[in-house]
């Protein structure tokens, strides 16, 4: 018996170790972080210090959203081996998908002093944080040392941060919100695709005719993503100089927009021209009813032409057109922007082994050829805009590169603006206001009331 | 020396504390931890705390105030309910009915474990598609026999009950397991000895199977008493964010949702303190109302 025991303690400890053990071995990715933070206290020290060029090849940690589902996940890989074979360095990939969690870890990691030398994210409020704690580093320091940093970009378009207007990330591509339409049901119920000139009161006699002959005029889940009509909706209420503000307060004139907005949602809602079971479908079922068939409009961003591409029996089959506007907005007045880009970060500025590599990556994956690949169908910063060869796409691809071409202007989404947690009144709180549970103007109080406290 | 080396313990010590360690590490300092945050102001997972909230103790009367969090208790309750008597109940009568057949017994052992191996994401997946609104299956087959509207089972009015049978029907295969081993440990000679004594089948189940299975239908409820207060996964791929209207919430969604969702990190450890608290009540009361017994 007590042989037993003994041989089961030996086990425990043996289990034991060989945990550890396997935990050391998954740990390179991030040995090279801890070292460098050791070498980054002196150079911290020394910040004029000049740049000097790595002795040898050097290893770069990075962290991007090129990862899972992200379309642009293969070709980021097939562009670091790349420039790795070409250069020598390593990187160190550390990309995950762009979920909470993995904002939560890029967040830690600035917090405990572990950030990648590189970061491809986002430049919106989500950058807030490490923005202002300074572990960035701006376009402007950059190119005090490398004056062609960027230079291909337009300076415009690079998003600048919300924490001091100053420009920290190169952009890769963008995105565009459009509305996509299911041909076979316009035809079915008789009636024309919105276009260009098309007016909101057309639309909602368009939508009818739709509803009259059986199909469901909008496929949107106003339960998990309102946040696309939530943006169009506004925006009829403001204009492309306009849009992209928060208002003061829910009964100033930039607030009685956002409640006007989503008083059209509510119309939209009560009309019934968005699904039976818009309040309780997730995203996917109401986009299957498109795919299917059975709803006439989709709006979504410019990344759903791939998935329609991917999914639609037959492509030829669907388009992309503008939102119908109302008041001062154009329907060719678009939602759109380049809402990530890529960071240095202060860390791997400071490292005279890296700051050099660093800045190379960056304008190798920032290069026209590379951010052409990325973009196809969407927005890029670009000063020569994107190299397509438009053999390559197919017809909904070819239309979607119409659309932006017919574009009169762009304003990025004013939900950027606000931090996620600050959206859950009007977002998770859609289905209230569509039925009247919850008064708009209280629930867009409310956002605004959260935003001013953070 | 001898048998002596066994009488000095501190090798066992020594050999425990890699375990021990990992149990602190892992287990026991974000516990603390944990409660630690639900007093603290934590905007969003990766940022450090801003500060004690004001009053400490502001998220605990939040959760008495909010009415998600009265929704999701609510829920959990009918949960609770459900699994007591949908998953150990229909587990008990499925070991018996499975006990008692002569042949086919390990079939019937296979089928109703499988859905223990499916993860429950994909189950998630699979009852998202049968009570889908259009083309699901079930709408389908009533399509079939004649019905001319669709049924929403995802909508305020069927949403707990759908989110209920897939999560009853995942686990009654785990308990049927437990108490299908209690049953096998039971002597057949008792068995024979009851029907020498003229006992019907009923009376064999009523006066021996069910009396013997006691203490171990008693782990099966704590089991699944403390499994409903934290079932999360197959309850989140079916109905996100407690949609629609918020009436799905239960403990385990919605503390999810509010450090995922709402970024709100202290008061989703907070709800976490409860789900603890809450756990370790029942499971009393579950001990004390089913105290277990020895024969």
């Amino acid at each position: 018996m007590k042989k037993i025991v003994a041989l089961l303690l030996t086990c425990t400890m043996l289990v034991s170790m060989a945990a550890c053990g396997s935990k050391s071995a998954a740990a390179p990715a991030a040995e090279p972080a801890a070292e460098e933070t050791a070498e980054a206290a002196p150079a911290a020290e020394e910040t004029e210090a000049p740049a000097a060029e790595p002795t040898g090849p050097v290893t770069l940690n990075v962290t991007t959203t090129y990862a899972g589902n992200d379309g642009g996940a293969e070709i980021y890989q097939k562009y670091i081996a790349a420039w790795q074979d070409e250069t020598g360095n390593t990187v160190n990939d550390a990309s995950g998908t762009a979920d909470e969690t993995f904002k939560a870890r890029v967040l830690a990691d600035f917090e405990v002093g572990s950030e990648p030398d590189v970061l491809f994210y986002f430049n919106g409020t989500d950058s807030n944080a490490f923005v202002s704690a300074g572990k960035v580093v701006s376009i402007d320091d950059i190119r005090a040392e490398y004056p062609d940093y960027a230079s291909n970009m337009k300076d415009s378009m690079l998003g600048a941060s919300p924490v001091d207007g100053v420009n920290y990330s190169v952009p890769v591509n963008g995105y565009w919100e459009g509305m996509y339409v299911n041909k076979e049901v316009c035809k079915a119920a008789g009636v024309e695709i919105p276009g260009p000139d098309t007016t909101w009161e057309e639309f909602m006699t368009t939508c009818q005719a739709i509803k009259d002959a059986g199909y469901a005029p909008i496929a949107a889940s106003l339960a998990q993503i309102p946040h696309y009509w939530f943006e169009f909706c506004i925006f009829n209420h403001t204009t492309v100089a306009t849009h992209c503000q928060l208002p003061g307060s829910a009964t100033d004139a930039q607030g009685q927009a956002w409640v006007d907005g989503i008083g059209d949602i509510k119309t939209l809602y009560e009309k019934g021209y968005f699904p039976d079971n818009t309040l309780s479908a997730t995203d996917d079922e109401t986009f299957q009813m498109f795919l299917d068939g059975k709803a006439a409009f989709l709006c979504d961003g410019s990344w759903k032409a791939g998935g329609i591409s991917e999914s639609a029996e037959n492509i030829d089959n669907f388009t992309v057109t503008y939102v119908p506007g109302m008041n001062d907005r154009k329907a060719t007045d678009m939602i759109g922007g380049l809402s990530s880009g890529y960071y240095i970060t202060k860390k791997a500025w400071e490292d005279p082994e890296k700051r050099a590599t660093a800045v190379a990556f960056v304008e190798y994956m920032t290069s026209d050829a590379v951010v052409s690949e990325f973009a196809q169908v969407s927005a890029t910063a670009l000063k020569n805009g994107a190299q397509i060869d438009e053999s390559t796409l197919n017809s909904l691809q070819k239309d979607c590169l119409t659309l932006c071409a017919g574009a009169t202007g762009i304003a990025p989404a004013v939900q950027d603006l606000v931090p996620q947690p600050c959206r859950v009144p009007v977002f998770d709180g859609m289905p209230n206001l569509v039925t009247g549970k919850a008064d708009i103007a209280e629930a867009v109080q409310e956002v605004l009331d959260m935003v001013a406290a953070q | 020396m001898g048998a002596n080396i066994y009488k000095n313990k501190k090798p066992v010590f020594f050999f425990l504390i890699p375990a021990f360690t990992f149990m602190i590490i892992f287990l026991y300092y974000p516990f603390i931890q944990n409660i630690l945050n639900s007093f603290q102001q934590i905007d969003g997972l990766g940022s450090a705390a801003k500060g004690i909230n004001a009053p400490w103790y502001e998220n605990y009367v939040k959760m008495v105030t909010d009415e998600n969090m009265k929704t999701a208790l609510f829920n959990t309750g009918w949960m609770l309910l459900a699994t007591l008597l949908g998953q150990v109940g229909i587990a008990v009568v499925l070991a018996i009915l499975v006990d008692n057949i002569k042949r086919g017994a390990k079939f019937f052992r296979i089928l109703y474990f499988l859905p223990i191996v499916i993860s429950a994401t994909a189950l998630g997946v699979l009852f998202n598609l049968i009570f889908l609104y259009d083309k699901g299956m079930i709408n389908q087959f009533r399509e079939l026999l004649g019905a001319a509207a669709l049924i929403d089972f995802k909508d305020e009015q069927h949403g707990m009950l759908t989110l209920m049978l897939p999560v009853i029907w995942q686990y009654v295969g785990f308990y049927f397991i437990i108490l299908i081993t209690g049953l096998n440990n039971i002597s057949p000679e008792l068995y024979e000895a009851a029907a020498i004594d003229g006992a019907s089948g009923l009376q064999r189940v009523r006066y021996i199977s069910l009396p013997l299975l006691y203490n171990v239908i008693c782990t099966c409820v704590v089991l699944s008493v403390t499994g409903a207060l934290k079932v999360f996964d197959l309850p989140w791929v079916m109905f996100p964010k407690g949609m629609p209207f918020n009436s799905t919430w239960l403990t385990g969604t919605y503390m999810y949702y509010q450090a995922f969702g709402a970024s709100n990190v202290d008061y989703s450890s907070a709800i976490a303190v409860a789900i603890v608290v809450l756990g370790v009540i029942m499971a009393k009361v579950i001990n004390t109302v089913f105290k277990e017994k020895d024969y």
